[in-house]
């Protein structure tokens, strides 16, 4: 994706398996703008599928990922003076599409693709 | 779902009941024992332990269905601080997608609505009047005026 703005390092998701993909989209997690961790991820993954994020519909990620416990484990609570710091990557998947959330806040999709170029 | 809940719920209550005895004997009838409410109010905490999910409760406080279009205008609109018909599309867009992957799912499991997916409205269910007295005994009234003081108190109690 031409997004790409030099903030991303690379490396395959750790859960490609046999299967090769492909970043389509990425976006940042801004806690005061987004308000939750759940809304940039619908809006990447609708990114990613050409769609608007009120159409990405089935499963609710509710069912797919524990986003809170993301969130938690990443961000820490907006007040209080250390707010947590954890460090990682985690990765799931929804529907076709890899979903990783990287603790500096970006949000990664990937679909699956065929060929080992891109 | 919820029924698995209830189960494990009561089979731990068991268990601290009889942790318990042993350790405070001093605690000799039933009589002294805390209410069992007091023990059942996972449901409160979970459904109320986010602010958006306060609001949709608050909202609930109100009328017992709403569209979910209809509800993510109304939070939007408290959340911006501006009338419902100001809300922009972004606003509601954001809050419309949170609620429908985040914290209406959420209430389902915790027994406090129904979802109709085909529809997309939302109906109080067997947990919610718990909720709702909870949340009516936190302070939350119907009274405009107090609103936005309700909304300063929900912020500020948000972890």
């Amino acid at each position: 994706m031409e997004s790409n703005n030099g903030r991303i390092s690379g490396g395959e998701p750790a859960l490609s398996g046999d299967t090769h993909w492909r970043q389509v989209a990425q976006r940042h997690y801004e806690p005061d703008r987004d308000g939750g961790l759940t809304t940039p991820i619908v809006f990447a993954i609708a990114e990613a599928a050409d769609v608007s994020p009120s159409e990405v519909k089935s499963p609710p990620l509710y069912e797919t990922v524990d986003v809170a416990g993301i969130e938690d484990a990443f961000f820490g609570s907006s007040a209080g003076t250390a707010p947590r710091r954890g460090t990682g990557t985690v990765e799931f998947h929804y529907t076709d599409y890899l979903v990783k959330v990287r603790s500096d806040g970006w949000i990664q999709i990937y679909e699956p693709t065929d060929t080992e170029s891109l | 779902m919820a029924e698995g809940r209830i189960l494990s719920s009561t089979m731990s209550d068991d268990t601290k009941w009889d942790g318990r005895d042993d350790a405070h004997t001093e605690r000799s009838s039933a009589g002294d024992l805390p209410p069992r409410e007091i023990l059942e109010l996972d449901h409160v905490y979970e459904a109320l332990g986010h602010p958006r999910r306060r609001y949709l409760c608050y909202t609930l406080l109100e009328d017992a269905n709403w569209s979910l279009i209809d509800l993510a205008t109304k939070i939007a609109a408290w959340e911006n601080d501006v009338p419902d018909h100001e809300v922009t599309d972004g606003q509601r867009e954001r809050v419309y997608v949170s609620l429908y992957h985040a914290h209406v799912p959420k209430l389902v499991d915790e027994g406090v609505i129904t979802f109709a997916d085909e529809s997309e409205t939302i109906t109080t269910a067997g947990n919610a009047e718990q909720v709702l007295t909870a949340l009516a005994g936190m302070g939350a009234t119907l009274d405009g005026a107090q609103e936005t003081h309700a909304r300063s108190e929900m912020n500020d109690g948000e972890q």
